[in-house]
């Protein structure tokens, strides 16, 4: 019971200190806050990116393109070249007419297009493949573009394969940005309580003399820290929140027809809890170091 | 209850405060220990209330050797040592019932056991109509007395003052001498420091006296 009272005791003395200097505390808190907001901002601008980038479709597939003088026995020929191949799960053919109605109704190029003579459009085949392995497909394109009459073979994937690359690489640097802001959060902290240590410098003098051993003395610190940590955790998932509505109503203007997908997927409650935990875990380790470096500074009475 | 053998004390820079000091205070006893200042009185009193470790010999409180205790053993000696501060060592930022409730907060007493003890304590050095007076409105008697207060708050058995009739005129110094005494009766065992001869004379107990670290024949 005592143990507890104890504690007890020193969140209370914790929370009375920061509700002591309300705008100094109030100051302090913010700015941990901004610190910790920015991760967490850009945890929802990827995580947003990862929904778009999962919701387009990103099944591999190969576009052939034929010679324009490709004849009806090559595309057979070539057809079955590209079914005979291991890698490929389905073969689509798409005739040069059909190509250029498809163009025609999808874009507004159907003056230019009329305007010419004949059509510009190749055959082309649609394979989807079975891999994702890129030697694999570079194997396949290779041999598919060697085939008489083939043009040109595009893998579309490529895009989608290159866009999950930039989202690895985003949550790699966020991992980075995240782990120095950490380390700032915990400096800021163990300054501001290296400062409470150094003002409470008498009481913890006097208390050291009645008996306070070393834990006594660095409690109600470690309280400080672990609170301010928190209540800055609490802050930045806040500020961030209004951050991300604010930016998820300029999209929506931006974006009317052709994304409606495109929206911005704030974290989960649980993802909000961990942010909070963090910066308390953070608070309490600053907390910690400063305590710890200001006790052997000035050393416990003896 | 407190005993010295062969005590040295060497501060950093190389002054010799204390030098092969043998002492033996018995359970219950009242010691006032005299010289003049710089004679080596505080680090005496220190070294019983584990404040200050020897350099050389053994010092045995409670059956414990301090110089062997770690830090969280040498606390909770300390809570059970009253010591009255020669400089007082009070807190100005909280007022006088705060400052005597310090050691049993560091305890971790519950509230109502607080309030209990604190005035009982203030009570006794009749203080108890200042509890919410803060330090800096009362005067140096006062201020001595509520040191007093914080030191017996804890029911020590042991009551450590290190020159507590320092600074004070005849009568109030008396005074100050009949408390300790009243200590005493009820069995605790009290250590004190003095240069004032004919005070401690009064008191009729057993005086060390200490001369440049060691005791005076």
């Amino acid at each position: 019971m005592t143990w507890l009272r104890l504690h007890r005791h020193a969140l209370a003395d914790a929370l009375r200190r920061i509700a002591a200097q309300p705008l100094a505390s109030a100051f302090s808190i913010l700015v941990l806050a901004v610190a910790i907001s920015l991760p967490v901002l850009a945890a929802v601008a990827l995580q947003s990116a990862g929904t778009v980038a999962a919701s387009l479709d990103t099944e591999p597939h190969v576009n052939v393109f034929l010679a324009l003088d490709a004849t009806d026995e090559d595309v057979r020929r070539i057809g079955e070249a590209l079914r005979s191949n291991p890698e490929a799960l389905s073969v689509k053919f798409i005739p040069r007419a059909q190509a250029l109605e498809e163009l025609k109704s999808s874009t507004h190029l159907a003056e230019i297009l009329d305007s010419l003579n004949g059509n510009p459009l190749p055959h082309a085949f649609t394979v989807r493949v079975r891999t994702t392995d890129l030697a694999k497909l570079n194997d396949a394109r290779d041999a598919w573009s060697k085939l008489p009459k083939v043009d040109q073979v595009a893998a579309d994937f490529e895009w989608s394969e290159r866009l999950g690359r930039w989202i690895h690489f985003g949550n790699t640097l966020l991992a980075t940005v995240a782990c120095v802001l950490a380390a700032a959060v915990a400096f800021i902290v163990g300054h501001l309580i290296r400062l409470q240590v150094v003002s409470q410098r008498e009481e913890i003098e006097v208390s050291q003399l009645v008996g306070a051993t070393a834990s006594d003395v660095r409690r109600p610190f470690l309280y400080h820290g672990l609170s301010q940590g928190a209540l800055a955790g609490a802050a930045a998932v806040g500020l961030a929140a209004a951050v991300a509505a604010w930016l998820g109503s300029q999209l929506r203007v931006l974006t009317p027809s052709y994304a409606a997908e495109w929206k911005l997927v704030f974290l989960s409650p649980w993802s909000c809890l961990a942010v909070v935990g963090i910066a308390g875990a953070l608070g309490l380790a600053g907390a910690w170091w400063a305590v710890g470096r200001e006790l052997r500074r000035f050393g416990p009475a003896r | 209850m407190i005993q010295f053998s062969s005590v040295a004390k060497r501060y950093e820079g190389g002054l010799e405060a204390l030098r092969g000091v043998s002492l033996e205070i018995g359970a219950g006893e009242m010691v006032a220990v005299t010289g003049h200042s710089g004679a080596g009185k505080s680090t005496l009193l220190k070294l019983a209330a584990g404040i200050e470790r020897a350099t050389g010999g053994t010092v045995m409180v409670h059956g414990q050797n301090v110089g062997a205790l770690g830090e969280t053993a040498l606390a909770m000696l300390r809570r059970r040592i009253g010591f009255v501060f020669q400089d007082h060592k009070l807190l100005f930022d909280r007022n006088a019932f705060e400052n005597v409730a310090l050691p049993l907060r560091v305890s971790g007493f519950a509230g109502d056991e607080i309030g209990r003890r604190v005035r009982a304590a203030l009570d006794k050095v009749g203080l108890l109509a200042r509890e919410r007076a803060m330090p800096v409105a009362l005067s140096g008697g006062e201020q001595q007395r509520l040191c007093i207060a914080r030191a017996i708050v804890n029911r020590p058995s042991i009551l450590i003052a290190d020159e507590p009739t320092g600074n004070l005129d005849a009568d109030y110094a008396g005074a100050i001498l009949e408390l300790f005494q009243s200590f005493h009766r009820v069995g605790v065992t009290v250590l004190l420091s003095s240069h004032d001869e004919a005070g401690i004379g009064r008191l009729g107990c057993r005086r060390v006296a200490l001369a440049s670290g060691a005791i005076a024949p």
